[in-house]
């Protein structure tokens, strides 16, 4: 092996030249339980899915050991197109609002004193490790029939209005639970963003509006994407939001996989819809990454 | 002098936080309200609900025996596998790193509930009986990323040359890792394990799938109780949990200025 001439990064290299013997090297050591640990319980579960996603259903065996296609061709059904369609159509809401209200916040983290966004951050951390059933118990006491907003109605003499059990209230709920994922890579892009060319750009006339859309927009891209596609890509797979707060007979598609697994025993069919998720999710998270890597290696260029 | 942002900006940001918090601080002020019916504000201030909480066996099993064990077992567990997994991978070079690393933060990529279903479906496979155990592998495949994300950013603001040092000095590689590195990595080492006990703490979605009727954990029995319109016990669970994530959060705060999400 030849000397390493970067010193500085091989830990001891003493050791590795005066090491004849053909061990496994360190690194194997250190790395290999969580790697074995993955592949037993990441790869391997997510292999027999896809093996339960082309087995025949049995309502007596669960999976007959006959391959087919048919619970992937079953997706163009209508019930299911719907499904999809609904689950699509709520996590691009979802995702539109965290962004609207996503970047004040985070423009505001971001460019506020060091005191405040250590509070600020507090404040908007905290509410996201409290697990999302809690918010959503909250939501329900708020927006229930006698919650908080229909007592507020009934005060002013006005009529009680259904608000839970709605898509409102799961739009509502969503937003509440992942705001978070979307304002901290933002705040983090902007962050970066010198402010001393906000001052340049305003002492050359611009105005806020111009600024934000010249100079914050363009250069906060990459944390607006990976933000934007980390909350639809959690929202579309939400199961507590939606069970609790929406309508029992308009769901979404993890409801589905979820009764399909515990409560009819159709395995092979919730495995390929699980499975059409993992993809549709894996598929924008790579994209992502993709993205504001290039977007990373543009601004290093430069 | 600094550009101003509109003056629309701190409305919003008011605005935000408060349907933030909201919720949290409805629950908290349901726990403590004597209205059996979620009245909020609270009509006056009763331990009422906490008592009942106490004295509910469903509630303290889930609490004390599952939520607290599996979080603390799956807190330990994922802080060694997490930090010899950073220290591979940050402190050696070798073919396939990048992947490896990539692999290791995967787990992150997956939706959580279908892991949850996956691994529901191995256990059923391989015919494996539900209970903490199986709940606490669930927990190490989402917590222990959080660890290996917080070790390596502590490793890699660190200089190597440090350990190198001691080695030179006649130090083991072995004793130069926990003579300088570790205490030098106390801070990432702690955040990791503290955000790793949170996660399996508050998760909801594995454990849906993966707890048994002996090992349910508290948002799952919180969540059956909100469909079985169960009392304000519920909340004050619920503001117990909130208090412990609290604390932990200013913890972490505190030591490593919670930047290890982004």
């Amino acid at each position: 092996m030849a000397s390493d001439p970067t010193p500085g990064f091989e830990v001891g290299p003493q050791l590795e030249s005066g090491s004849t013997v053909r061990a496994p090297p360190v690194w194997a050591f250190l790395t290999g339980p969580y790697a074995l640990f993955l592949v037993f319980l990441l790869i391997v579960p997510l292999a027999n899915v896809a093996l339960f996603s082309i087995h025949r259903y049995s309502p007596t065996r669960v999976a007959l050991p006959e391959l087919t296609f048919d619970n992937y061709r079953k997706i163009a059904d209508l019930y299911y197109l719907r499904l999809f369609a609904r689950t699509l159509r709520l996590g691009l809401i979802t995702t539109l609002i965290c962004a609207l209200l996503g970047y004040p916040l985070a423009y505001w983290l971001a460019r506020t004193r060091p005191r405040l966004q250590a509070v600020g951050l507090f404040l908007l951390i905290m509410p996201l490790m409290v697990s999302a059933v809690i918010r959503v118990f909250g939501w329900i006491v708020i927006l229930g029939r006698k919650g908080l907003v229909n007592e507020a109605l009934a005060a002013l003499g006005l009529e009680p209005v259904r608000l839970l059990y709605t898509d409102t209230a799961v739009v509502i709920g969503l937003v509440n639970v992942f705001l978070p994922f979307m304002a901290l890579p933002l705040m983090v892009a902007i962050e970066r963003i010198p402010s001393n060319l906000e001052e340049a750009a305003q002492n050359l006339g611009a105005n806020w509006h111009q600024m934000f859309r010249r100079i914050i927009l363009p250069l906060s891209l990459p944390g607006l994407i990976s933000g934007s596609l980390l909350v639809y890509s959690i929202s579309i797979s939400a199961f507590v939001t939606p069970a609790l707060m929406g309508n029992s007979r308009e769901r979404m598609a993890a409801q589905q996989i979820y009764d399909e697994v515990l409560v009819s025993f159709n395995w092979p069919s919730a495995s390929s819809l699980a499975l059409t998720l993992v993809l549709l999710t894996l598929a924008l998270a790579f994209s992502a990454l993709y993205v504001t890597r290039r977007a990373g290696r543009l601004e290093r260029g430069r | 002098m600094r550009g101003r942002a509109p003056w629309l900006i701190l409305p919003v940001v008011g605005a935000v936080y408060i349907g933030l918090l909201a919720p949290l601080a409805v629950v908290v002020g349901v726990s403590f309200g004597p209205s059996a019916a979620f009245a909020f504000p609270p009509t006056g201030f009763t331990l009422h609900w906490f008592a009942e909480f106490f004295a509910s066996d469903a509630y303290v099993r889930s609490f004390f025996r599952v939520s607290l064990v599996v979080g603390l077992l799956a807190g330990a567990i994922a802080t060694l596998f997490g930090t010899a997994a950073a220290v591979g991978l940050v402190r050696f070079r070798f073919a396939g790193r990048e992947a490896i690393e990539t692999f290791f933060l995967a787990p992150l990529l997956v939706p959580e509930i279908l892991l949850a279903a996956a691994l529901y479906l191995l256990y059923a496979r391989l015919a494996v009986q539900a209970s903490i155990w199986t709940l606490l592998c669930g927990h190490l495949v989402i917590c222990t990323p959080y660890v290996v994300r917080s070790v390596i950013a502590g490793l890699v603001g660190m200089d190597p040359r440090l350990e190198e040092a001691a080695m030179s000095l006649g130090a083991t590689r072995v004793q130069a890792f926990f003579k300088v590195t570790r205490p030098l990595l106390r801070s990432s080492l702690l955040s990791g394990a503290i955000f790793a006990f949170i996660i399996s703490f508050s998760d909801i979605n594995l454990a849906l799938f993966l707890s048994g009727p002996q090992s349910t954990n508290l948002p799952v029995h919180i969540f059956s109780q909100i469909q079985w319109q169960g009392d304000p016990t519920i909340a004050a669970a619920s503001t117990l949990q909130i208090l412990i994530i609290g604390l932990l959060i200013l913890i972490v705060q505190r030591i490593f200025r919670l930047r290890l999400l982004v």
